[in-house]
């Protein structure tokens, strides 16, 4: 799989697709995978993020999820966002669909 | 139009069960992701960016009415209400969650289609020529070696574990429209000097990391031999295909590799021991059960022109020009072959909603023979319309947004999903694909500027066919920013040739003046009719690059 | 290969008579199977030996070569050979179909040939028709998952090695 994150890499985040439907999720504070990007539990520095990243192995992920990765993460303010071009479009939808993925459903929500 | 047997239906419905089970498999955890990973690639099941991404294939890019409606019916039940048509003539859809897929292709199945091999390491959906037995000059109808070669390869125990993804696609006319050249194995049906129709075989072209025009491999093989040739090359590749490195594994690496004149030994010794068991010589009887299928539609005896037709011209001028560009003159008099765009300007090439497809699928059923034919160039057609109907299906296209008349213009542009959809994909092709043809929205430029194809793919896979475009675009992705690079001088057709790169790429923000300055650059340089491949062949990349790069 | 495994034969398991010999170590009598470089070293002796003989083909380079062995080296030995088990050293590597196929149809060979190796659920049915009757399977396969797996398709459109026609002669018996 494709690198991620980069060495010099601060904030980082796991992610990976749910099984059932391949909806992007994210690994939460709780340990659970939520649907938002802003659900997401975020890593600072590179040893909290070899811990994120392990505590989304558990024996029985693969029941749940598939291919969890690491991914960058920059601080945005009070906020975090995703570093890469990719991760923004996954963590939004596509962007030649904006009635279609997260950003519709944040859009329907609020 | 082919239909299936006892045995087709038998042999799609086990493989729906079997899929079923292994869907089963991998929820219930009696299958790791990487064991099952494979299973769901042979069945057209990708994991995307954000979701599962099914591929569904059209043998050979011919579809009925009801095929057509089920497509529409896939989008609504189990997607967000439309598909992608792709280069490969087949469908994508891009939204269906993992458990309901048994049951999508269930339904699938009951209108005699199926998502096998349009994955996986296996010969893949065999394509063709979308004009086929519409067009004047063809030798034989394409579909009916494709529909053989179909039933062969499908669930080949030999041959389902190659080292790479194999493809072939078959023309059977001089113009080639479905780029034989670039696939690893491309057939043109031939004729020889005592009338015998027979094969050209053409072996190792291929786009991606490493394009390669195709070597021409056997002149002309007779026709009960084919299946034994093609057995031939497969187990060649399968036997001597480097396996070590997934970037030099497709064939058109061991041609390379092995010298053309070496592989075609290889070959030829294979065929001559496959050949002599006589095992793969196809009964006539079932050549003349296939054929059957493909018997010429009745078509009514017309004259050449059309009253009806010249009058509504004359009255309106956005349906001459659609006429202009998007019909292509038919083999039989007081027909026409239609082109329904799926490039409206400023949409995303090849994708068409649900009710899109129903309306083609209408005007199909009514007015061309209940057919339909999916083009590599991510069109759909209609390939037998009386001239006389031509107002009348012009007028339900437009209805449907489906009557873009840009036939082969700058707007007509092919495009992988790229990173708006892929999991692969470094930078974003349609938004691209949009910008363009906003750019170059009238119609009246596209077509002063003329015939200019441009490809677009989101990264070095080559899904968009840059490689082979006019001016072909790259996406490339540096630190996580999208950038472009530009090729020109390429081409799909029976003169196939690969782009070469101008240099540096550009960012998102340029890209677009810089496609307009090449096109600029053309048009400042042509002579009189001369297309943009022409002048590029006559003045090469020197000019074009010292204006892309000018301080 | 001397990892763990069953031995489903000719449709049932079995105990394996066979031993992947040890490359250091002279010959038993008992059934043996040796490497290829070891039967072209060794051939003169081996064909004087009174006792079954088998061989090994890899289908990868071993760390030597990008392709593995090649099938047409064990042409001058068949007489000698009772069995040829083909490595499948992950299941992505197809090599091996063709490698039964051309044993059994170009060489006309009638031993045993096993697939050894990563042999998975879903390409039992494919070695079969490539003209595999052995299997080395994981420990963990029973016996009825194996024989539905073999039954989940039951015509061929082609032929092969094995008896089917394929549904494109078959239509016209």
């Amino acid at each position: 799989m494709a690198q991620h994150s980069s060495k010099g890499a601060r904030f980082q985040a796991v992610t990976a697709n749910r099984l059932s439907d391949g909806e992007v999720v994210y690994l939460s504070p709780d340990n659970q995978w939520a649907e938002t990007f802003a659900a997401a539990d975020i890593a600072d520095g590179p040893e909290a993020g070899d811990a994120l990243m392990a505590r989304a192995l558990p024996a029985d992920f693969e029941l749940h999820v598939l291919e969890p990765y690491l991914f960058e993460v920059l601080q945005d303010g009070t906020q975090y966002k995703p570093a890469s071009v990719r991760e923004i479009i996954r963590a939004a939808g596509p962007t030649v669909r904006l009635d279609l993925g997260k950003q519709a459903d944040a859009k329907r929500e609020s | 139009m082919y239909r299936y047997d006892e045995f087709d239906h038998q042999l799609v419905g086990e493989r729906v069960k079997q899929f079923r089970g292994q869907v089963e498999r991998r929820v219930s955890g009696e299958l790791t992701e990487d064991a099952f990973k494979p299973l769901r690639l042979m069945n057209g099941v990708y994991l995307q960016l954000h979701a599962y991404m099914l591929r569904v294939a059209i043998p050979y890019g011919t579809l009925s009415s009801k095929q057509m409606r089920m497509q529409a019916h896939i989008a609504r039940k189990y997607d967000r209400g439309y598909g992608h048509f792709t280069t490969r003539q087949n469908i994508q859809f891009n939204w269906p969650a993992l458990d309901k897929i048994p049951d999508l292709l269930e339904e699938l199945a009951t209108v005699e289609m199926h998502a096998i091999q349009t994955s996986g390491n296996c010969i893949r959906n065999v394509t063709s020529d979308q004009y086929a037995a519409a067009i004047d000059g063809e030798i034989e109808d394409p579909r009916i070696i494709s529909e053989i070669i179909r039933q062969w390869s499908t669930f080949h125990p030999e041959f389902t574990y190659l080292p790479r993804k194999f493809k072939i696609a078959v023309t059977g006319h001089d113009n080639d429209r479905a780029a034989i050249k670039l696939h690893d194995i491309g057939i043109v049906i031939k004729q020889n000097e005592l009338g015998d129709v027979g094969y050209e075989i053409h072996v190792g072209g291929g786009q991606g990391r490493t394009p390669f025009i195709a070597k021409k491999m056997a002149d002309f093989v007779p026709k009960a031999q084919l299946l034994a040739y093609l057995e031939a090359v497969m187990r060649v590749y399968n036997m001597l295909g480097r396996r070590d490195n997934s970037y030099k594994a497709r064939i058109k690496i061991m041609v390379h590799e092995t010298g053309e004149v070496e592989m075609r030994r290889l070959i030829e010794a294979e065929f001559a021991k496959i050949d002599a068991s006589q095992m793969l010589a196809v009964p006539q009887a079932e050549i003349d059960r296939i054929s059957a299928y493909f018997a010429s539609p009745e078509f009514e005896n017309l004259p050449a022109t059309s009253a009806t037709l010249d009058a509504a011209q004359a009255q309106d001028a956005d349906f001459a020009r659609w006429v202009r560009a998007n019909v292509v003159a038919h083999k039989q008099h007081g027909y026409g072959i239609v082109n329904i765009s799926l490039k409206p300007i400023g949409g995303v090439p090849g994708d068409a909603t649900d009710v899109q497809m129903e309306a083609v699928a209408d005007l199909a059923e009514r007015y061309s023979f209940d057919e339909i034919r999916v083009t590599h160039e991510q069109n759909l057609v209609l390939p037998h319309i009386r001239l006389d109907d031509l107002k009348t299906v012009y007028d339900a296209l437009n209805a449907h947004e489906l009557a873009t008349a840009n036939l082969g213009l700058i707007s007509d542009t092919i495009a992988c999903p790229g990173l708006d959809y892929c999991n692969l994909a470094n930078a974003r092709s349609i938004p691209l694909a949009q910008e363009i043809s906003e750019r170059f929205a009238d119609l009246d430029q596209q077509y002063d500027i003329g015939e200019l194809k441009i490809k677009i793919s989101g990264c070095i896979n080559a899904c968009g066919h840059h490689h082979v475009g006019h001016i072909g675009i790259l996406g490339v992705d540096k630190k996580g920013t999208e950038f472009y690079q530009i090729s020109l001088g390429g081409s799909a057709d029976e003169n196939a040739s690969i782009g070469t790169i101008t240099g540096r790429a550009f960012t998102e923000e340029t890209i677009v003046d810089a496609i307009e300055t090449v096109v600029t650059t053309y048009t400042d340089m042509r002579q009189t009719d001369e297309r943009f491949i022409d002048t590029y062949r006559r003045v090469g990349l020197d000019p074009f690059k010292e204006r892309l790069y000018a301080e | 290969m001397p990892n763990e495994y069953q031995l489903m034969k000719d449709g049932a398991l079995c105990q394996d008579e066979w031993i992947y010999a040890d490359e250091e170590v002279g010959l038993s009598d008992a059934p043996s199977i040796i490497s290829l470089s070891r039967l072209k070293a060794e051939a003169d002796v081996l064909r004087a030996r009174n006792a079954k003989l088998g061989v090994q083909l890899l289908a990868d380079g071993n760390g030597k070569t990008k392709l593995g062995e090649d099938v047409q080296e064990l042409e001058p030995y068949l007489d000698m050979l009772s069995l040829v088990s083909i490595a499948f050293p992950t299941y992505r590597n197809g090599r091996g179909f063709s490698a039964a196929r051309v044993l059994r149809e170009q060489f006309n060979f009638d031993g045993e040939l096993r697939a050894s190796g990563e042999v998975l659920h879903d390409q039992w049915a494919m070695m079969r028709r490539c003209g595999i009757t052995a299997f080395e399977l994981a420990p963990s396969v029973s016996l009825e998952t194996f024989s539905d797996a073999m039954g989940e398709l039951t015509d061929a459109y082609q032929p092969a090695a094995d008896d089917q026609r394929g549904a494109l002669w078959q239509r016209h018996k």
